[in-house]
């Protein structure tokens, strides 16, 4: 197997070198194959079924851009921390996985336009007695590793001075701590966050309240270089609520107003 | 605590992962062994100071943890080299470095348990470096060198819990799975611990066994 | 050939704080070690006992520990525990699987130093007046210690790099998980760990390096 992948590589080189450039986007149509980096820890943009299928959002999500594409999509499980090792060791074509935008990340990885929106909530567990943003403060609080609110919320708690922060590898451990008493709170975006309280998997812990975190707009993401692809992930993304879909997709497994991705008084 | 939601295609769910865990592990140990031995043997033909090359490059397997390494070779591969490699084989390949790190250590040690009266001895009886090494150091090294190995091959099977970091679902990662899901964390913990156990633990007897009766005579 | 671009500065710059995940590790496993070999010979004495529960309980944790992924311990100690409504820190978690860890194995390898040691020099001390217990914390556990040293460095060598697992338990103070912070900030994830590693192989051969000038001095005679 091994060997193929070497000849296959050197043939692609040689390929490469000769007739003009073929960038990803060639790479993906001609392969008939569509790779998507989705979290599926994270319901309800991804998690598993009883048949332990990858369902959600971002499954859909996937699903939909394979099918524009005229391919079919392969659902690769990549945990937060995972998410963009997986695309820049070309495990994976493009990541459908609620990732943030932040500058500091396109200097690595190139964003899409923002293909959905969160806010972020406060969930806690009900023995913790807190009932608010503010609460948290002294308190051990937790968040998934390299998201968005865990980065914010670490800065919070230095900046406050008082209480531990503690970052767990998957949501899933996240609420799973919560819900034993290790972390009196946790701050996560709130449609997760629902649909985790609503699962009554895990007893004694609630939605308590906002935070007061700016929009987490997320974003499609691969290589920074791969324009062609780029360009068409943005096309997709305006398509996918021209069409319709996005709020069929949002009614289906988040339900409710849907959140606008437009971001006030920007050109973009 | 028993009283489970854990259904049947779970179970087969969790065989599925234990099947990865026992594949890698099996591809792992044998091409690491293969390539420890020749390792180890040159290590001890060339002498410490021109094998010292080689040496300083198994032990880095032995210095850095199994985590960074799995992350550094599939960046490498992956960004660097631009190789499509399957998380699979980058994990395959990691460990039977890993393992061919440890195993050249004990083949150079078992290879130097041989007294070296006893090969200068089979040399004047006339026999070639090759009919030596053949006849009178292999049966030898491999009695001592045997029990290790059983050691060594147990701990890359239980070492082969990381390479989810490269997207493998291995058994620990399955259990993993299911305790999101499920929401069991002890009942799903102790049946993946018991698997582990139930391999490990007869062979580890084996080896020890082996290690008494080969020591005694 | 390469069509990535390498930003070393970019990584170095946060040198100072993988540095001090990098003191954190070692602390972690000074710690563990410490108390690994405080627990390897409390299981080595309740293995000779004489007692079967006791010698039932000792050979339990000796086994677990030698056979189960080191991953699974800690994992054990941090969601496993919490089940029982016992919540630890993530520290106190990664420090309680990796001692469980160390202690099992080193209790192996005290097992193999004893057969070294004669039974005669047990008895010798007894009929010098001594105690059991006195004449195994005299004359036993010096000379086990001493005949297991090699062990023990490479077990130091195994919980420094065990340490990396604290990152499934919530830790984010540590060498591994510094670094697997700074990596989910700026994405840099081949600089930021191949500099991890370079730590990390730094420190496991001071281990080595310092054991051995140790051994020159306490093995003299």
């Amino acid at each position: 197997m091994k060997k193929t992948t070497t000849i296959t590589a050197l043939i692609a080189g040689i390929a490469m070198a000769g007739a003009a450039q073929a960038d990803k986007l060639d790479d993906i149509i001609s392969s008939g194959k569509l790779r998507c980096a989705v979290v599926l820890d994270f319901p309800p943009m991804g998690s598993r079924d009883a048949d332990n299928e990858p369902v959600g959002f971002d499954v859909d999500y996937c699903n939909d851009l394979a099918a524009a594409l005229g391919v079919e999509a392969e659902i690769v499980e990549t945990p937060f921390p995972e998410r963009i090792p997986a695309l820049v060791s070309g495990r994976v074509d493009v990541g459908v996985a609620s990732t943030s935008d932040t500058l500091e990340r396109a200097k690595t990885v190139g964003f899409s336009i923002p293909y959905f929106a969160f806010e972020m909530a406060v969930t806690a567990n009900d023995e913790a007695g807190i009932s608010s943003y503010e609460d948290m403060k002294g308190h051990t609080v937790g968040a998934v590793a390299g998201t968005y609110e865990a980065i914010a919320l670490e800065k919070q708690i230095e900046e406050w001075g008082d209480g531990t922060f503690r970052p767990y590898q998957t949501q899933a451990d996240v609420f799973l701590a919560l819900s034993q008493g290790q972390l009196d709170a946790t701050v996560s975006t709130s449609t997760v966050a629902m649909a985790n309280v609503k699962t009554g998997n895990f007893p004694g812990i609630s939605v308590v309240g906002k935070a007061p975190f700016d929009t987490d707009y997320v974003a499609l993401f691969t290589n920074r270089n791969e324009y062609g692809l780029l360009n068409y992930l943005n096309l997709f993304v305006n398509q996918q609520i021209r069409s319709g879909r996005y709020d069929e997709l949002y009614e289906k497994w988040v339900g409710g107003d849907v959140p606008s991705l437009m971001v006030p008084n920007a050109y973009r | 605590m028993f009283d489970t939601a854990l259904s049947s295609s779970d179970l087969l769910f969790l065989a599925k992962g234990a099947g990865m865990t026992i594949i890698v592990t099996v591809i792992s140990v044998t091409i690491g062994t293969v390539l420890g031995i020749l390792f180890g043997v040159i290590r001890v033909q060339l002498g410490a100071v021109l094998s010292a090359p080689l040496t300083f490059f198994l032990d880095i397997f032995r210095s850095v943890p199994l985590l960074i390494q799995l992350v550094l070779a599939n960046a490498f591969m992956g960004m660097v080299l631009r190789l499509q490699l399957s998380g699979f084989t980058v994990a395959c390949m990691v460990l039977s470095l890993y393992t061919a790190a440890y195993c050249s250590e004990i083949v150079r040690g078992s290879i130097d348990a041989v007294p070296s009266t006893t090969r200068r001895a089979a040399r004047s009886l006339g026999m070639s470096w090759a009919q030596d090494m053949r006849y009178i150091v292999m049966p030898l090294a491999t009695r001592v060198a045997l029990p290790s190995w059983i050691g060594l091959a147990l701990g890359v099977m239980k070492d082969s819990a990381l390479v989810y970091v490269v997207q493998v679902t291995e058994l620990l990662k399955s259990t993993q799975i299911l305790i999101t899901r499920l929401q069991e964390p002890l009942f799903l913990l102790m049946i993946c611990g018991a698997f582990y156990f139930l391999i490990s633990f007869p062979l580890a007897r084996f080896g020890g066994y082996l290690e008494k009766r080969w020591s005694n005579d | 050939m390469f069509e990535y671009t390498f930003q070393w500065n970019q990584a170095l710059a946060r040198l100072p704080k993988i540095l001090e995940g990098a003191v954190v590790t070692m602390e972690v496993a000074l710690l563990s070690m410490l108390l690994g070999i405080a627990f390897a010979i409390l299981l080595t004495l309740l293995r000779l006992s004489g007692s079967r529960p006791l010698h039932a309980i000792a050979t339990t944790w000796i086994e677990i520990a030698r056979n189960t992924p080191a991953l699974f311990q800690i994992y054990m100690a941090h969601f496993g525990i919490a089940s029982f409504g016992i919540h630890l820190s993530p520290f106190a978690s990664l420090l309680i699987g990796i001692t469980f860890n160390n202690a099992g194995y080193l209790a192996e390898n005290f097992r193999g130093a004893l057969k070294a040691i004669p039974d005669t020099q047990t008895r010798a001390g007894r009929s010098l007046g001594m105690s059991q217990l006195q004449a195994f914390r005299y004359i036993i556990v010096p000379q086990m210690l001493r005949i297991s040293f090699l062990p023990m460095t490479n077990q130091m060598v195994w919980a420094v790099l065990m340490t990396s697992l604290g990152v499934t338990v919530g830790m984010n103070s540590d060498l591994y998980g510094v670094t697997q912070d700074l990596n989910a900030l700026t994405f840099r994830t081949f600089e930021l760990f191949a500099i991890a590693g370079v730590i990390f192989y730094v420190i496991t051969k001071a281990i080595t390096l310092s054991a051995r000038l140790v051994a020159t001095r306490l093995f003299r005679y």
